[in-house]
């Protein structure tokens, strides 16, 4: 017997939940720390933690979240 | 009109009222600072000096690492998320949660900035109660 219509449907909506959930757990794990600048004309770099610019980049951040932690 | 003359019309208070929309858009804010282009904080959730020189460092390395001024900077660290934009003048800060989206952020940061640089009161995407 054919399943009913709506279990077709609900199976199909939890599987791409599933896929989502486990995009976003596989996105979670594999982020690393960034520094990216944007300049006018839409020109970008992003800067790596061991480079110098970007070691300076995440000193200033890290203040930065520090301020907003204090602010909270 | 110059951005120099616009930034210098902001008053604290049409910064404190964007700095709340804001917040109150941003479920992800931890912290967030509108400053003039002088670096002065016109607006900011806590220590308003620390705001000020932390704001200035960052700009300042960004400005250098480019070799130009930087218009938009994202870090994203294991801590929490920075985003800071400049425009018309003026400047805004916003430290996040880690995962905000970076689109959303700087969209709004931008909006709030061109409101008041239009004499706004930052809430340009809010329906006005006065607005028949």
């Amino acid at each position: 017997m054919p399943p009913k219509p709506h279990r077709v449907l609900l199976d199909r909506v939890s599987g791409y939940a599933d896929e989502a959930a486990a995009y976003m757990r596989r996105r979670r794990a594999a982020r690393k720390p960034f520094a990216r600048l944007y300049y006018a004309g839409g020109r970008a770099e992003d800067h790596a933690t061991d480079s110098s610019a970007g070691g300076e980049l995440f000193v200033a951040a890290g203040r930065l979240i520090e301020v907003a932690g204090k602010g909270s | 009109m110059p951005d120099d003359d616009i930034a210098e019309q902001i008053s604290p208070a049409a910064a404190e009222g964007a700095l709340a929309y804001l917040t109150e858009m941003s479920p992800d804010l931890r912290g967030a600072a509108i400053l003039a282009r002088d670096g002065g904080v016109l607006a900011g959730s806590g220590d308003a000096e620390r705001w000020r020189d932390d704001a200035a460092a960052l700009f300042e390395i960004a400005d250098r690492a480019g070799g130009e001024p930087v218009e938009q900077v994202h870090v994203g660290t294991e801590q929490g998320e920075v985003f800071a934009l400049r425009h018309a003048g003026l400047a805004a800060i916003a430290v996040t949660e880690r995962f905000a989206l970076s689109s959303l952020t700087f969209f709004d940061l931008r909006s709030i900035l061109r409101d008041l640089a239009a004499g706004g009161d930052g809430r340009a995407g809010e329906a006005r109660p006065d607005a028949a």
